[in-house]
């Protein structure tokens, strides 16, 4: 049985929750430092690069992504909150070699900058890592998106949006 | 899809009665008065709604008929739909690849190796 030490959110929002057989000690250090991020954070298949890293808030994640078709593709977190060792708020988005904001460079149809939360619980020496993430940016109403999109499609469908979706697309 | 109607997609799904008419339009077609039937809204509240729905590019109106009955247009949710699991990939596989890198170093750890700028 889970111990529900908190409740869970009632938003909706985009949500997903892993748990690490590591002391919130170790997992907060992957989080921070460069060569931890290095190791774990990016798309599958590419090679992170870090140009800078200034874990502070209002300071500036910056990263190279090297694909194994040779693409080079820039991103940036920006720090929004960060509370060792329980939560870090950042922004995350494409950019460019200056850390400048771009839209992502093979799909203008993802959001600009995405707004993450990531909450870090230990207990038993187990550490659970809670992610919540919506879009920010361009539209002020985007960040309520996702709060309700998948709580009312669920909802009303009684399965995930993904699958309307796709239930749609086929009809 | 262009950048704004990605961004103007985002923002007509986040109200709740537009979200509630596009579940009805997947059962089907439906005129304005169909549409608003379950809502204690006023028609120009409706319309109002319908065109934020139709400038995203999440429904189309039919010209022909009098009523102009709304359609579904299930493209752009499906790309909004597409980012949403991509990005959920993206978490899923950088956990994965996190796993690893602790487990690594909880290993480097137990065989003695010292953490001396820690």
């Amino acid at each position: 049985m889970p111990a529900n030490d908190r409740p869970t959110a009632p938003t909706g929002a985009f949500l997903i929750t892993r748990s690490f057989d590591a002391p919130r000690r170790l997992v907060w250090q992957a989080w921070s430092e460069a060569g931890g991020l290095q190791a774990w954070w990016g798309p599958k298949g590419c090679t992170v690069a870090v140009k800078t890293l200034e874990f502070r808030p209002g300071g500036f994640f910056h990263y190279a992504m090297r694909f194994p078709d040779g693409a080079l593709m820039w991103g940036r977190f920006l720090y929004r909150e960060i509370a060792p060792p329980e939560r870090i708020v950042w922004l995350n988005s494409f950019s460019n070699e200056g850390c400048g904001i771009t839209r992502a460079p093979f799909d203008s149809a993802i959001p600009l900058e995405i707004v993450n939360e990531a909450t870090f619980a230990e207990a038993a020496g187990k550490t659970t890592v809670t992610l919540r993430a919506r879009p920010h940016g361009a539209a002020a109403n985007e960040v309520e998106v996702f709060e309700g999109m998948f709580a009312s499609l669920n909802q009303g469908y009684g399965g995930t949006f993904d699958r309307l979706a796709a239930a749609l697309a086929e009809a | 899809m262009t950048p704004d109607q990605i961004d103007a997609a985002f923002a007509a799904l986040a109200h709740p009665a537009r979200r509630a008419m596009l579940a009805r339009l997947a059962a089907g077609e439906a005129t304005v008065n169909e549409l608003a039937a379950p809502f204690s809204m006023t028609q120009p509240a409706i319309s109002k709604h319908l065109k934020v729905l139709e400038r995203a590019g999440l429904i189309s109106r039919g010209r022909a008929a009098q009523t102009r009955p709304c359609r579904l247009e299930t493209a752009a949710l499906k790309r909004v739909s597409q980012w949403v699991a991509a990005y959920r990939h993206l978490w899923e596989d950088s956990f994965d690849r996190l796993d690893a890198h602790l487990k690594a170093a909880q290993a480097t750890k137990a065989k003695g190796k010292p953490h001396a700028r820690e």
